[in-house]
């Protein structure tokens, strides 16, 4: 999938008249909006629905300008760095948060992969625990990424597999098996979407843009792994719990009506460091690394280990691997 | 016996692995692995080893980093094995890193160890200091089996092997490990003496799929050793409860 920006359009030559300007639906949109954004500015004062302080006004007028927005592929970096501004100065208002959202782009000469040893997963659940505290996932709705089944010993059907276990973990029989996003070389999710919201980034990591999303769900019935999330109501996340460093493609805040799912920790990974999920496991289970390095520890395991991927007759061409030691 | 048993498949794996030409494999295996075989080429005794001031602080890269050397991971290269710091411990924000670090941390020393401000094995061992009974008794460590004298200690692992304190520990100084060919090794050095008998794990360890990693996926590969996560007298990880369990719903949540 391509990443390429738009190119940016010339700027009108002095005299011409805005009708002949070439003007796209946005630009348009955008143009309108500034009408009506003064129009209920000059409202303001005399109607009971309209903002009666001068933070709800300023929420008006950012909320405004991110509704008005492109797509994150599309936008320059000056536009990006616009949102980010009007983002985290919402993130300011709403919640009281003080956030960074991160643009950084994919490392050349990386592709990331996952490896999921089978042999030592023990069932603990504590990367669903980081990952719930590191992405933001709506503690209400308890939405989680990951899920690890509960597998009978010989058995690979996930179908009859049990993900709600609560007992002390590992059982006598049994191994446990994780699942998550599997950033799929050729993603059935992006290959549906009918705006461009999903797309995969040159690093191999499937991503969303939350205020491209039109909430259609279709990615959510092309995925075979069911790793992506709905958000039926606007996440909730105590504001003690917000981790701040977040990433526009990654764990920012959500809202009602876009889809979500794992992004490898897209703010952490970018910078080097492990996804929470691996920084978490305590049996080492959990191998992340660059596929595209041939020295690194996930290229050991893929040469030296017995590996395979989930329902590999799909042509989806999973980067995640299991693995048995 | 399940160490001769041990040093038969050493010797195949070895065969094989000669066979097929994996250097990387064939150089840890002769060195480090092999009691007789080849001459040991680990490091003699690295406790004096230099500490690494290169990291920066604020993330997991503050982990202090011990050398490896004559150790090759991942493609050749060396890499280091953790040792934590006590005032990383008071730094890390524990929110986002906590889990991690119960598994990662021990007590830190409550008196300087033998470099300020490190945490090593041996600088935990402040509660009950070996040394202050056990220096100097070299009887007492010949001859007792481990849960005889320490209610504490839960002697597994030695009553599996048949192992006798002074298998793993020198019999003049209990924090010191003494290896096959009679070499000494530090606490923070587990992975020399586990090396000897768990061959498979080690070379997992060693290339990184076994084992936990620190500090991130890119740059110098960081990984915790043996005595990390695996409690020496008794190494299988112990059951517990799990983290609690998702509300799988396929269908929609109902909306308020």
């Amino acid at each position: 999938m391509s990443t390429d920006r738009m190119p940016e359009q010339p700027d009108p030559a002095p005299g011409q008249s805005l009708l002949e300007k070439p003007v796209d639906r946005r630009r348009a949109l955008t143009v309108l909006a500034g009408g009506v954004a003064a129009g209920a500015q000059a409202l303001g004062a005399c109607t009971p629905l309209s903002a009666t302080t001068d933070e709800e006004r300023e929420i008006r007028v950012l909320a405004w300008r991110e509704y008005i927005k492109g797509n994150y592929r599309f936008m320059t970096e000056a536009e990006r760095a616009e949102t980010i501004a009007r983002l985290e100065q919402l993130a300011r208002l709403r919640q009281g948060v003080d956030v960074t959202i991160q643009s950084t782009g994919a490392q050349p000469g990386v592709l990331f992969g996952y490896a999921f040893n089978i042999s030592k997963c023990k069932g603990f659940r504590l990367c669903i625990e980081a990952c719930i505290n590191e992405n933001n996932l709506d503690r209400a709705a308890d939405t989680q990424y990951i899920r690890i089944f509960e597998m009978d010993e010989g058995a690979v059907d996930l179908e009859h597999a049990d993900a709600t276990f609560q007992h002390e973990v590992p059982a006598e029989g049994h191994f446990y098996m994780g699942t998550q996003c599997f950033q799929c070389a050729d993603p059935p999710c992006v290959r549906v979407c009918p705006v461009g919201a999903t797309w995969q980034e040159p690093d191999g990591i499937t991503v969303i843009d939350y205020d491209w999303c039109i909430g259609c769900r279709y990615c959510m019935a092309a995925c075979p792994y069911w790793a992506r999330r709905f958000n039926w109501r606007a996440p909730e996340v105590p504001p003690r719990e917000v981790n701040p460093n977040q990433h526009y493609l990654g764990n920012r805040a959500r809202k009602t009506g876009v889809v979500e799912k794992c992004h490898f920790c897209i703010h952490r990974t970018r910078q080097g460091r492990l996804p929470a999920c691996a920084e978490a496991c305590p049996t080492g289970a959990r191998v992340f690394g660059n596929l595209l390095d041939p020295d690194s520890e996930i290229r050991w395991v893929l040469a030296n280990k017995r590996v395979f991927r989930l329902k590999e007759d799909l042509k989806t061409e999973p980067r995640f691997w299991y693995f048995t030691d | 016996m399940s160490r001769a048993r041990d040093a038969g498949a050493a010797y195949l794996l070895l065969a094989v692995l000669a066979t097929v030409g994996c250097k990387g494999h064939r150089d840890v295996y002769q060195e480090a692995l092999i009691p007789g075989v080849g001459n040991l080429a680990l490091p003699a005794d690295s406790a004096a080893a230099p500490l690494d001031s290169t990291r920066e602080p604020g993330t997991l890269a503050t982990v202090a980093a011990a050398p490896v050397e004559g150790w090759t991971g991942a493609g050749g290269r060396s890499f280091k094995v953790a040792t934590r710091t006590s005032e990383e411990e008071a730094g890390h924000p524990r929110r986002f890193g906590s889990i991690t670090l119960e598994t990662a941390l021990r007590a830190p020393p409550r008196e300087p160890s033998q470099r300020p401000g490190e945490w090593s094995g041996t600088g935990a061992l402040t509660q009950y200091p070996c040394t202050s009974c056990h220096l100097g008794r070299k009887i007492v460590m010949r001859e007792k089996r481990v849960g005889d004298a320490h209610q504490n200690v839960q002697p597994e692992h030695p009553k599996q092997t048949g192992a006798l304190c002074s298998t793993c520990h020198a019999a003049d100084n209990v924090e010191r490990l003494v290896l096959e060919n009679g070499e000494r090794a530090t606490l923070d050095e587990s992975y020399r003496l586990c090396a000897q008998c768990h061959i498979s794990q080690v070379d997992g360890w060693a290339h990184g799929a076994h084992g936990k990693r620190l500090d991130g996926w890119q740059g110098r590969r960081v990984v915790m050793v043996c005595t990390d996560c695996h409690d020496p007298h008794n190494p299988a990880l112990q059951p517990r409860i799990p983290f609690r369990a998702p509300h799988i719903q396929r269908t929609r949540v109902p909306v308020r």
